[in-house]
């Protein structure tokens, strides 16, 4: 910088004095100025040059270099590891803000928001009773091989759910009730719990998911049990109405599709998060661990209107799935089309 | 009191990788073979305008690790490090995901690859169990800040790039240079005559 402006400065200098008096300057002297002149108008316009090539190429700068570093430019080391050549990479603290300004949040609402909606719902409408009573017959609804699988997935889910809600949850609602022990002892079980029952739940929720697929597709009268909100509404225009059914009714259909598709979105980002191995990007598994939260709140929201339908709303309801068999009168009252079906084509099974 | 930090002078950085031999060598009891603490990342290697940078943990104010920890396992010191409980560590891996710089490290030892407890730079200063002692060494290394002394990444650097202090300190030796140098394009990102 100095340098350029004495530069600048030195060479009107120079000429002012071989203009006032060229007398004085000998042919010697006027050479030597001369390649002087030369020898600096040369500087001048090497520097003149680097500064244009700057300007040209602002990638050559400084700022620019560590710019490219905050966004995500690697360089070359000699660490190990995925990644270990990038300087910087903030996308797991935006993943993390997103995570605990909504995920977690979303998290809490679903399990006490909905199971609060649903009390609320339960105390001012009570459950759906048999308008004919029970009858006594128990007709067959379910193989032995549907409960269990039913419960292998129920049970894993349930734990999945506890423990998941525990990593979620856990630091901001259980740590400060316990010793400091406990806690280490809870969260490192809860999550060895979470991992190590992921596999049992993936297996037995594919397997739901096929065997059920073909009872659960959405047929005409599904618009009209959704119209009247499944006929467990006991007051205002909802009263008193019976929609038709099939073996699942539109709710249950509902659920059914909700589980494949978040399960699926559960199922494959927690086999992301569980094996680091497969996900060697941080991006990925922030996004992974993202879509697991949400899936997850969807998921514990729909379980508790499920498993609330199954034991308080619905009379009768849960002895299908404990017993296999479900009372006649419920069967024709909830899904009375399925009841026209088997007596029908004489696949009625009587419990003998 | 003090907010320890570690300032790296890219200026003087030769990429000698010292300060990562002297991390291992000060944390050796508690480092599995694979996991660096401390690296040194090389930018533009080998043409115009290359620049060298040692990381590790930056002991950062508001952490994300220690955001997103679901054990809670961080926690900050009165010097401003960032510190971590192995025993209450789950290795769930999300402190990986959140930090910016890469300095959480897994040694992936035990079953389906699946990660082990979390390691990484402890800024020489040990963990939250009793200073010195036997299972201080062994799952978090040196403890150099309880003697006294800095870390030693910083203390061995050969051409003092590496600065580790009180963020005031370290800043003020590093703008001291900076003023010493006093031509174009030696600090970050200031070419007067560009204006970039």
């Amino acid at each position: 910088m100095i340098r350029q402006c004495l530069h600048r400065l030195l060479l009107p200098l120079i000429l002012c004095l071989l203009a006032v008096n060229p007398a004085l300057a000998s042919d010697e002297q006027q050479q030597q100025e001369a390649a002087l002149m030369a020898q600096q108008q040369k500087v001048l316009a090497g520097e003149q040059q680097q500064l244009s090539q700057l300007q040209a190429q602002p990638q050559a700068s400084d700022a620019d270099l560590w710019r490219a570093v905050r966004a995500g430019d690697a360089g070359y080391t000699v660490a190990p590891g995925a990644e270990s050549g990038r300087l910087i990479n903030a996308v797991g603290q935006e993943g993390r803000l997103i995570r605990d300004q909504y995920v977690i949040p979303t998290l809490g609402a679903m399990l006490v928001g909905v199971f609060a909606l649903f009390l609320l719902f339960y105390l001012i409408n009570g459950p759906a009773r048999l308008t004919k009573g029970f009858s006594g017959k128990m007709v067959r609804r379910w193989s032995s091989a549907d409960m269990l699988l039913h419960w292998l997935m129920a049970i894993s889910c349930l734990l999945l759910m506890i423990t998941g809600l525990i990593i979620a949850w856990g630091r901001h609602a259980l740590e400060g009730w316990m010793s400091a022990d406990v806690w280490a002892g809870l969260i490192y079980g809860s999550k060895t719990l979470h991992d190590w029952t992921g596999p049992v739940f993936i297996v037995s929720w594919a397997l739901c998911i096929l065997k059920w697929m073909p009872l659960q597709m959405f047929k005409r009268y599904d618009f009209n049990w959704f119209m009247t909100a499944g006929g467990y509404v006991h007051f205002g225009p909802f009263k008193g109405k019976h929609p038709e059914s099939g073996f699942a009714n539109a709710g249950e259909k509902l659920w059914f599709w909700t589980l494949a598709l978040f399960g699926l979105f559960i199922s494959v980002t927690g086999v992301m998060l569980v094996l680091p191995d497969l996900v060697i990007t941080r991006e990925n598994s922030f996004v992974a661990l993202i879509i697991h939260g949400f899936s997850a709140a969807i998921l514990i929201g729909f379980t508790i209107v499920h498993i609330w339908m199954a034991t308080a709303l619905s009379e009768g309801g849960l002895e299908s799935m404990v017993s296999g068999y479900c009372d006649e009168n419920w069967a024709i009252q909830h899904h009375n089309i399925w009841y026209d079906e088997i007596k029908a084509d004489g696949s009625l099974e009587y419990k003998t | 009191m003090a907010v320890m930090k570690f300032l790296c002078d890219t200026k003087r950085c030769i990429e000698c990788n010292g300060c990562v031999t002297a991390c291992s060598n000060s944390n050796s009891e508690a480092l599995t073979f694979g996991t660096m603490r401390r690296r040194v990342v090389t930018l533009h290697d080998g043409e115009p305008g290359e620049a060298s940078i040692s990381v590790a943990c930056m002991h950062c104010s508001d952490a994300p690790c220690k955001a997103v920890c679901p054990a809670n396992c961080f926690y900050t010191t009165d010097d401003g490090i960032v510190l971590h409980n192995k025993e209450t560590c789950i290795g769930c891996g999300y402190c990986f995901y959140a930090c910016p710089f890469g300095a959480p490290q897994f040694p992936k030892k035990t079953a389906f690859g699946s990660r082990g407890k979390m390691d990484k730079c402890t800024y020489c200063a040990g963990g939250p169990v009793p200073d010195f002692s036997e299972e201080e060494q062994r799952l978090y290394g040196a403890n150099r800040i309880a003697e006294g002394k800095l870390p030693l990444c910083a203390e061995m650097c050969s051409t003092k790039a590496l600065l580790a202090g009180d963020a005031e300190v370290i800043s003020s030796i590093y703008r001291a240079r900076v003023a010493a140098r006093s031509n174009p394009d030696t600090i970050w990102g200031y070419v007067p005559e560009t204006g970039n």
